[in-house]
Parts: C-alpha cells; structure tokens; sequence
C-alpha cells in the first residue's frame, strides 16, 4: 500500500555533539502508509536522526514539515501530539507489570474526581481491541511482561504506540535480538500496521529484511542521507555500496 | 540457555516459575495462621482478650510505619531514615504538647508536618543529588537524629499534661484507636496503590525506573511522594509511640519496642516485597507485621529470654532477605 504521499519532511536538520556532526543537513521524506527503512552502518546516523524525529533530541537546525505543515518537535510528548511515537529498541516495558499496565504506561485511563483513578475496565477493553487489531497473539492481558516472548513484547510495545494515537511508528531494529520465529512474527506485525494505514520508519542491519518488507530504503552515511530508493528499483547490491559510502550514480 | 528451550518448554517453565511465586508470596498467610496456632497451644495467656488487644496494639505502631515505608520500597526507595523521623516526630509532639502547650489537633498537624518536612528533605536529596536512596537517607537520618538531640537538649521530655494518650487511645468497638488507624492507612494504601495512576507510576518507577521515564511517567516527582509518604507514616507513629508512653522516645526504639526500620523492613521482606522496588502487595505487608508481632509476642509469654528473642526476630531478618533475592533471581 505504498504511497508517494510524504507524512513527515525533515528540512536541512542538523545536529552536532560537540565536535561529532552526527545529522549533517539531512532533508528525508517518509512516504504515508508504507515502510520506509533507514538502513547504514553504525554510527551513520541513523539512531540520532530518529531521536530528533522522536523528540528525544533537538537539532542544531533545519525543521520539520508534518502533513505538509511547518512544525517543531518540541519533545517527545510533542511527537505523541502530531502522531509520531518511538518503538524503542529495549522496548521500554516494565518486566514485572502486566500487558495492560504496559501498554498504557504513562498515559493511564482514568476516571473519578480529578481523575486520579484508574480505569481498569476501560484499559482492559482498548487493549483488547488494539491487540486484536495488529493480530497479536497474546492470550492473556494480565500477564507479566517477563514471560512473553520477544514477538509478543514487540507487540505489546507497538500496542503502546498506538494506544498513545501513534500514525507514524518508529521501530529501531525490532528483531535484532530474536529467533526466526519470533522474527517473522514481528514483520508480520509490521505488514498488519501498513495494512491499515500506518506509517512505519523501519530501522534495521538486515539488508535482507529490509528487502523484504520495506517499500522504501534509505541509506544514511556519516551523518549524511545518501538517497532514498523504491525497493523495486533497487538491488541489494547497490544498497550494500551505499552502505559503504559509495555516492549512487 | 534460554534460547534453546523450544516454545513449549519455556511455556512450562514460566508456568512452574509463577507457580513458585505464587507460593512465596502467599506463604505468608499460611505461616501466620499456623504460629497463632502454636502459640495458642503452647502460651500461656495467649489467647486471652487482653493480650489479643496487646497484640493489635503493638502491630499497629508497627504496622503504620511499615505501611508507608511499603509505598517507598515499591518506588524502589530504600527509606532507611525512619528512626531519624520517628525522633524528629517524638520530640516534636512532646515539645509542643508539653512544653509550648500546644492543643491537640495543632500538636499532631505540627508533627506530621515534620515527618512530611524530612520526607521532602530525602526528596530533594535522593532525586536532586541523584544519590541512591539508601545511601542519602542513611546521611538524612543523621541530620534528623541530631535535630531530634538539640531540639530535646537531650533529655527525654516526659508529658505530664492530660490529654494526649486519652485521646489518641480512645477505644471504638473495645479496640484502641492506633489499631483503627492502622487499619485506615492499609486501606487508603491499598487503594493508593492498586486504583489509582499515581499507584501505577509508583510500581512502574521501582520495577523499571528508565522505562517509566521513556514512557513519560514523572519519575522524579513519584520517587519525591513516596517518601513524602513513608516519612508521614513514621510521623504519625511518633504521634502514637509518644502518646502511648507519655514521653519523647528518643530514636523512637527504647519505647516503641518493635518500631523501627529494620522491623519494617523485615516485614516488608516477609510479605513478598522485592527490595528493588516495583513488587508486592500491601495487605501481605500487614500480615507479615502481624506474623513478627505475634512472634515476639508469644515468646515472651513463654518467658523465653529477651536476646534469644531478638536473636529469632534477627533470622526472620535473614530469611526474608533470602526470600527476597531468590525472588529477585526468578523474576
């Protein structure tokens, strides 16, 4: 369900620690409802040009345009506003709270005199449905986050995103650290969220993977955007070579 | 080693692991039940009224500060100033009842106002000087101590003014006041905890505090009331230690008996708590301070001698350390 609709612009952004030029005037397009990878080595850029979409850091300069409007990410809970959320690579779940408590963590539904107290059922119910909507198979809610398996805490925290009114989400290397079970699980989860429309920033080593499930591929190199290709125009070796650093013709 | 267990295996694993758990945190329950009725065999006077009511009594001083401290030890703060707030507290409530003749309502505002004060002083010191919370409130309680001792000049302030012990030892359906106010504290930390956000930020920040702030849980303002909190409770049993013995308990131990934080700390243990933070649950809490009352309660009565007492109450100590770390490596 790709689309040439760009969702979010990065213009010229830059950032700097220091002496590090980590994000060097780097002007993207994500494409809406598709999967558009960010791919390069480490220490390319890839992770801080994602914490300044994120809102986990702010640029040096250049901004954003989102949905075709000039704005500034002021911090995360300004990217949650304009419907950008971080699937973390540690996922940030609390090993010893449920699925429920997990999901809602930090954005709690509550009721009752200056809503101090929560709203179990209400959680419960909108869990459910988002669970089921990303065909997660979880069979219950209330159990612990440490005994699910790496797909499942996947979506349990992809859950999270959407629960938070998450449009376009944001996943940093979503399976470096599973099995091939749990692997396809999650890009299963990945082709489900295109289906109804999301917007996915996929980031990931897997040149395969990518291959495999991104529309568009975008190759970061010291700090620089190299270009971003259609993945029906591109060949797994070209994408190698940027990689490295090789400038496409 | 894990990822080699197939799907299914790891399934039954985790099964047998809850399993477990679920023992250790229930067993609490059981043992409690099964002393009291050892004791009622083997004490004399024991299962009498008098020494029931004694017993209630007792745990509730210990029970409220342990209720508090429960709160900050699920933020994942070790709070180990209590003694320190229980002597501010102490001697705040004798100075101004007796000396400065204070009226009631404005003697207990005055000295839960101090328990909140040092609870805000922990606060500042854990979260702004980003020092863990057992060390800072380890330098806190000394800083507190020594109020306690220049406030007091030392002396124990006896209270000859009517008054105080009368009405705080009002009894209501033949048991005291203290046991009611125990119980409250249980309910609304209940509540706190399982009902409302606030309780949900406290579990989140002690099981996993850089989750909580990626998730945008106020972290810092969480671990800031706890303690607020666990000072209060030990403030509020000052008031009742103090009334109770009709003077300033200096480091609220001579008196107090069985109040202080390495009890509650035990009982926290025992009900199943992790000692860092983000597991447990409070009403296990009470019954684990009900089991270490009844503990110490029925030795005495069987004239077994104080030190072989504390030796007892010690290994309890030990035991729920135990429990606690191999909980800690389960999970």
């Amino acid at each position: 369900m790709a689309s040439d609709e760009v969702i979010l612009e990065t213009i010229d952004l830059d950032k700097s620690f220091g002496a590090v030029h980590a994000v060097r005037t780097v002007s993207w397009k994500v494409y809406a409802g598709s999967v558009n990878a960010l791919v390069g080595d480490n220490g390319a850029g890839k992770s801080t040009l994602i914490k300044l979409i994120s809102g986990a850091l702010q640029p040096n300069g250049g901004g954003f345009r989102v949905r075709g409007q000039e704005t500034r990410i002021g911090g995360p809970a300004g990217a949650f506003g304009l419907g950008i959320a971080a699937v973390y690579q540690d996922l940030a779940l609390v090993e010893n709270r449920d699925v429920v408590m997990n999901m809602f963590l930090g954005s709690e539904l509550t009721r009752g005199p200056g809503q101090i107290f929560l709203d179990h059922k209400g959680m419960l119910r909108q869990a459910h449905q988002v669970l089921d909507d990303i065909h997660a198979r979880i069979p219950n809610v209330r159990e612990m986050v440490r005994n699910l398996s790496g797909g499942q805490r996947q979506a349990v925290a992809v859950g999270r995103a959407l629960i938070r009114g998450g449009e376009i989400i944001i996943m940093d290397e979503p399976t470096a650290a599973l099995g091939v079970e749990q692997t396809q699980e999650v890009l299963q989860l990945i082709d489900t969220l295109r289906s109804q429309g999301k917007t996915i920033i996929l980031i990931s080593h897997n040149i395969q993977q990518v291959f495999e499930i991104a529309d568009f591929i975008s190759v970061m190199f010291h700090g620089e955007l190299l270009g971003t290709r259609p993945r029906e125009k591109a060949t797994e070796a070209e994408v190698v070579a940027m990689i490295m650093g090789k400038r496409s013709p | 080693m894990l990822g080699r267990l197939t799907q299914g295996e790891l399934k039954i694993a985790g099964r047998r692991r809850e399993q477990l758990l679920f023992l250790m945190d229930n067993g609490i329950y059981v043992v409690t039940v099964l002393l009291f009725i050892v004791f009622v065999f083997l004490a004399p006077y024991f299962f009498t009224p008098r020494n029931l009511v004694n017993i209630l009594i007792s745990a509730s001083l210990a029970g409220i500060v342990t209720a508090g401290y429960t709160v900050a030890i699920l933020a994942g703060q070790i709070d180990t100033s209590t003694q320190g707030v229980l002597a501010v507290a102490t001697v705040t409530t004798a100075l101004l009842f007796e000396e400065l003749g204070f009226s009631l309502p404005m003697t207990v505002i005055f000295a839960l106002l101090a328990g909140i004060a040092a609870g805000l002083f922990n606060g500042v010191i854990v979260v702004n000087g980003k020092i863990v919370a057992f060390v800072a409130t380890l330098a806190t309680q000394g800083v507190m101590l020594a109020i306690a001792l220049f406030l007091s000049g030392g002396q124990t302030i006896t209270i000859a003014r009517e008054g105080l012990q009368e009405a705080v030892f009002i009894r209501v359906f033949g048991i005291p006041s203290s046991v009611w106010i125990m119980f409250f504290c249980y309910i609304v930390g209940y509540v706190l905890l399982t009902q409302t956000k606030l309780g949900a930020h406290i579990y989140a920040t002690g099981a996993d505090y850089r989750a909580s702030l990626l998730s945008g849980v106020p972290v810092d303002r969480v671990i800031r009331i706890a303690l607020v909190i666990s000072a209060l409770t030990a403030a509020l049993t000052a008031v009742l230690v103090t009334a109770r013995a009709k003077q300033s308990a200096m480091f609220g131990l001579a008196i107090a008996g069985s109040v202080d934080f390495v009890t509650a700390l035990t009982a926290v243990l025992l009900g199943g708590f992790s000692l860092f933070g983000g597991v447990g649950r409070i009403e296990r809490n009470l019954v684990a301070v009900l089991f270490l009352t009844i503990l110490g309660n029925g030795l005495q009565l069987m004239n077994v001698p104080t030190g072989i007492i504390l030796i007892v109450r010690g290994f309890a100590l030990v035991l729920a350390v135990i429990l606690s770390v191999l909980r800690a490596r389960m999970t």
